[in-house]
């Protein structure tokens, strides 16, 4: 039960701490009953740093899902705590969760990113629409600049290609500077270019503008735009790896496919998350 | 193989399949409640009338001169004949009976059972013909005993014994009860018997009898009749018991008839709209599931077994929806048997007829109504299975333009020549136009749409923001599927529209033409039974009253034309009715005749033509044209002298009598109820109360149609429930990822809620302005008839607006709680 990397050691002993945008305090989920029951999550505990990039990896089943699930107020954990900055999810009732996604968190999706009634522009917008909130028009300016959307605005999805939907979601989630964002394999159902352009500006959005974004991945060129990379592997932290590249990451990968776990599950690079 | 695929969707999409089924439920309940109550009618009038006159072998009575229903100038049978019939061989029992009018007066001094338009008041002379069983005490003798019905006994609380008040001609006349008689279930009649002098002077006249029935000692019904016909004075013909029992039960049955059609309309309109909401489901299920019918197609189904896979579902939908709708129809029949109160208690008659109706009706319809679906699910191409962004082939909106603009013309052209119609029964070509006008607007409905629920979701896009805004665009969606389910309700609302500007411009016509034609002061007129000379007198005692005049109808067939005329004092009369004189003058002497400007130019005549008429009492005489006077609706088309009327009658009856008074205030109006209070059957009217009375039956009439129309806006509610809560499943991934990015469960609820309400209103919209045309064609038509003035209820019309708006709010609580019900992760992470 405390099979946690160094890293997220110091995100347990520093629980006030304002360096982590999301923190995980020992959660656990299962899934199912008796001989059916699966753990998604096994006492993880994490910290997600503020104003960096950071993919979480692992094969599939590996409860990476699970894990940005849980962290992002979707899904319920079974024990442990939850952490958006200093608001603790667990045992929020659906309205304040509802609104601490609305206020605090961005989302981008695998497909399905966007309401196919409304224009990009009114995408891009709707979070804000939703709380009754005036959109900051400059700060609206800038992201619709940085993705470059300003000629489409006024087109419907369906008048989109998938890199084009997939940055306005982008331009959606940052839109409303939440706290963080949480992408789910954002770039899953893009071809490598338009793939290679929502990533690049995902890390441009963290780097120039300080966003805290955490991607759920299981493509190692993917993951190798992160600063770090978490690895997870049958519901548990197994390793962390700064400044990856696709195939370090790869290198790793392959250890979960034929070998499972590796001996000594992330003790190679301590104190990620404690810059 | 395809069997096992069709039974699997069933089992996977039992909600919306139930939803399906609602519709021809409640459909088929209609159409069997109806067939079922029409039945039980229908059985317990053939046993009341198989039992009346049962022994009766010949019956004697008036030839039928002038033709229809003679009423009150119906000839009645000398005694003397009577007297003849005995000495014929083979005549049994020769029994002469006396009909009329008679009452029971209750301890509050009013009629009983006379509820308005009530069942009505019979008196007879008492007969032992077995008709009716004596249930307690004895026959009645002599001029104060009469023998009662226990139905009215019991509703009045009277007993053998008690002192009773008889009205029949006259004030009442006070009774002793001396029997009780169990007419077993007249349908809530109130029946009285005297012995036949009092029944005579009473109903008829002495020494004459409405008719005269007798029994036969051996020879058939035939033979005693062309034996029996040979003793009978002229004017007075004999027919066979068997006969006259037919006539009985033809009468009924036309009645029954008519009312069953009636029902049967509305049935239809409901069917009709269910029609709709099962054509809209299996669309939506069929674009649901465009990947799954590629997929079958891609691996080697063909078109045909594809279509069949779905007709089986429509198959099976139909069959469940009719049996259900089957014990729904019974129930309906008990329930409208039970509101019928005495007149229903005689349980339900079960036939076939409405079960093979139920079942051709429900699964008939539905097949039809999936038909288009299931072909267009057959049209997905195999590829589709292998897309990602799939869409069922949709045909450009243009067809369908022209093809409705072609059917709501070619309806409205319908409507318009069935209305301007030279005979033939109208009904029929209106009612096809107004089904092809439906369909046609139901076509171009999707085109209409966008334009009304841009507007119409405005005010919610405004104010509510982003769910206001998101559920207009929901609602712009799909053109089609808003408008089928809006096109569904705005069927009910049309016909209710219609039947309310109808109201409205009878309501408002009667007003102009009381306003405009009634000149007396006071009208005397009979709830039932006759006013009689005595109640005429005792008017013109009455302090204040100036002029008191009777009026009296009958009915001729002058110059071949049988129709009834109005007679009395002429100069009265024309002052009461303000008529406008065209020529001539209203002094017509003892043969004059007046008529109506369209009757003289069709025949020809003017003042002083000589025309023959011939009345009931089988005689012709030549009337004189006197004066010709402009269209009246309150007199109709002919007065007659009263000289004529009294003439040919033999016992003439005032239909109303005419009063002015010095002044026209209330104490007038209250002397001269306390005048009439000892007959319990007059009622005085003024202009006032005859608009009110008028307004009370049209209000009436509407409301009736109303509740009838409401069964089809109820479907149509439940399509709109279908068509949300089928949005609901397919946008389940929209929902989930709106939850997502934090909109909220009451947010997402408001958003289906005004989608529900933009459709209800867009659909109600469509319907009132349908409605309103509806009703000003008909208006326009039957202007002549009386409907002078169109008046459009705008007061009313709003509120079936609202109406419409709580109904979206309703069929939303259902989607919209299972929208928000939904598990965010769940919904945005199904395929």
């Amino acid at each position: 039960m405390t099979n946690t990397a160094p890293s997220t050691a110091d995100a347990h002993s520093a629980p006030g701490a304002g360096d982590f945008a999301a923190r995980a305090h020992q959660i656990a989920k299962v899934y199912g009953r008796g001989d059916a029951q699966v753990i998604a999550l096994d006492s993880v505990t994490v910290g997600i740093p503020r104003g960096r990039f950071t993919a979480i990896m692992g094969p599939s089943g590996s409860g990476k899902s699970t894990l940005m699930h849980c962290m992002a107020g979707l899904d319920s954990v079974d024990s442990g705590q939850v952490f958006i900055g200093d608001t603790e999810l667990t045992g929020l009732k659906d309205k304040q969760l509802t609104r601490l996604r609305r206020d605090k968190i961005g989302f981008i999706f695998q497909a399905f990113n966007l309401v196919p009634t409304l224009t990009a522009l009114e995408n891009i917008t709707l979070p804000m629409d939703i709380a009754g909130r005036k959109a900051d028009n400059a700060w609206l300016d800038t992201v619709i600049d940085t993705v470059g959307l300003r000629p489409r605005l006024k087109h419907r999805p369906s008048e989109l290609s998938g890199g084009q939907q997939q940055r306005v979601a982008c331009a959606r989630a940052l839109a409303s500077r939440p706290e963080i964002i949480f992408a789910d394999e954002p770039t899953g159902n893009l071809d490598s270019r338009s793939g290679a352009e929502v990533l690049g500006f995902l890390r441009d959005s963290v780097r120039r503008m300080g966003q805290t974004i955490v991607m759920v991945t299981h493509d190692p060129s993917a993951a190798a735009y992160a600063d770090q990379v978490l690895f997870l592997s049958d519901g548990q932290i197994v390793d962390t790896m700064t400044s990856p590249t696709a195939e370090r990451v790869l290198e790793r990968m392959k250890g979960f496919e034929t070998g499972g776990r590796p001996a000594a599950p992330g003790a190679q690079e301590p104190g990620v998350a404690a810059r | 193989m395809m069997g096992k695929v069709t039974l699997r969707n069933l089992a996977a999409h039992k909600i919306r399949l139930v939803l399906t089924a609602v519709a021809v439920i409640l459909g088929v309940a209609f159409v069997a409640g109806t067939l079922i109550f029409t039945d039980s009618m229908n059985k317990q009038f053939d046993d009341l009338f198989s039992r009346v006159g049962k022994n009766i072998a010949v019956d004697v009575r008036a030839k039928k001169v002038v033709g229809g229903d003679d009423g009150q100038s119906a000839q009645p049978v000398p005694a003397s004949v009577l007297k003849a019939l005995r000495g014929v061989d083979g005549v049994k029992d020769p029994q002469g009976n006396v009909n009329g009018y008679a009452a029971v007066v209750g301890r509050d001094g009013k009629i009983v059972g006379a509820g308005g338009q009530g069942p009505p008041q019979i008196g007879s002379n008492w007969n032992t013909d077995g008709s009716f069983d004596l249930k307690a005490g004895r026959a009645p003798r002599g001029p104060g005993e009469v023998i009662i019905d226990a139905g009215t006994a019991k509703k009045g609380r009277f007993s053998v014994g008690d002192t009773v008040g008889v009205v029949s001609s006259g004030a009442p006349q006070r009774m002793r009860i001396v029997g009780l008689i169990d007419t077993g279930n007249l349908m809530g009649a109130s029946v009285t018997a005297f012995d036949t002098p009092t029944a005579q002077r009473l109903m008829l006249k002495p020494g004459y009898f409405s008719d005269i029935e007798m029994g036969s000692t051996g020879p058939s019904e035939t033979q005693l009749r062309d034996r029996v016909a040979k003793v009978l004075p002229n004017g007075v013909e004999a027919v066979t018991g068997t006969k006259m029992r037919d006539e009985n039960k033809s009468d009924v049955a036309q009645i029954m008839g008519f009312f069953r059609t009636f029902l049967l309309v509305f049935a239809l309109i409901s069917i009709f709209v269910g029609a709709f909401i099962i054509f809209n489901t299996f669309s939506m299920l069929v674009a649901q599931r465009t990947r799954e019918l590629a997929l079958l197609r891609a691996i080697g189904a063909a078109r045909p077994q594809v279509t069949r896979a779905v007709i089986g579902e429509a198959v099976a939908v139909g069959f469940v929806g009719s049996t259900l709708g089957l014990a729904a129809g019974a129930g309906l029949a008990a329930l409208l048997q039970a509101q019928m109160g005495d007149a229903g208690s005689g349980g339900l008659t079960f036939t076939a007829t409405p079960v093979i109706w139920s079942y051709v009706v429900g699964i008939v319809v539905t097949v039809v109504s999936a038909y288009f679906p299931a072909r267009r699910a057959a049209k997905v191409p195999p590829v589709a299975a292998m897309r990602d962004d799939v869409a069922l082939p949709q045909r450009t909106l243009r067809i369908r333009v022209a093809l409705g603009s072609l059917l709501t013309l070619a309806g409205a052209g319908l409507i318009a020549a069935g209305l301007a119609g030279n005979g033939g029964n109208p009904a029929v070509p209106v009612g096809a136009g107004a089904f092809a006008v439906f369909i046609g607007v139901a076509m171009l409905a999707p085109v209409i749409s966008v334009p009304v629920v841009k507007v119409l979701g405005w005010p919610f896009a405004r104010l509510m923001g982003a769910p206001g805004r998101l559920a207009r665009q929901n609602a712009l969606r799909n053109p089609r599927r808003t408008a089928a389910t809006a096109a569904a309700l705005m069927i009910g609302l049309a016909l209710i529209t219609t039947v309310n500007v109808l109201g409205a411009t009878m309501r408002a016509s009667v007003d102009e033409q009381v306003n405009s034609q009634f000149g007396a002061d006071y009208l005397v007129q009979a709830t039932g039974g006759d006013i009689t000379a005595d109640a005429a007198q005792r008017l013109k005692t009455v302090p204040g009253v100036e002029s008191v005049s009777p009026t009296y109808e009958g009915t001729a067939k002058i110059a071949g034309q049988r129709g009834t005329y109005m007679s009395g004092d002429v100069a009265v009369i024309a002052k009461a009715a303000r008529l406008k004189l065209v020529s001539g003058g209203t002094s017509i002497g003892a043969d004059g005749l007046m008529v109506n400007e369209s009757t003289a130019k069709d025949k020809g005549w003017h003042v002083g033509s000589t025309v023959p008429a011939l009345f009931p009492d089988g005689r012709t005489e030549q009337l004189r044209v006197a004066g010709i006077f402009a269209k009246s609706d309150l007199i109709g088309s002919r007065i007659v002298a009263q000289q004529v009327y009294l003439r040919h009658t033999v016992r003439p009856s005032m239909d109303a009598v005419l009063v002015n008074a010095v002044k026209a205030d209330a104490p007038t109006r209250k002397a001269i109820e306390s005048a009439l209070h000892a007959y319990p059957n007059l009622k005085v009217a003024d202009q006032s109360s005859l608009k009110k009375d008028a307004r009370k039956q049209v209000d009436g009439f509407v409301t009736f149609l109303s509740i009838l129309l409401a069964m089809s806006v109820i479907i149509a509610a439940v399509g709109v429930v279908n068509t949300l809560a089928l949005s609901v499943i397919e946008r389940t991934r929209e929902i989930g990822l709106l939850r997502a990015i934090g909109i909220s469960r009451r947010q997402l609820r408001r958003m289906i809620r005004v989608e529900s309400i933009v459709i209800a209103v867009f659909g109600a919209v469509l319907g009132m302005g349908i409605g309103v045309a509806f009703g000003a064609a008909l208006q326009n038509a039957l202007k002549s008839q009386g409907l002078s003035v169109l008046a459009v209820p705008y007061g009313t019309l709003g509120v079936y607006l609202v109406v419409a708006a709580v109904i979206g709010v309703l069929a939303a609580l259902w989607p919209a709680w299972r929208a928000g019900r939904m598990d965010v992760l769940k919904a945005i992470s199904t395929d």
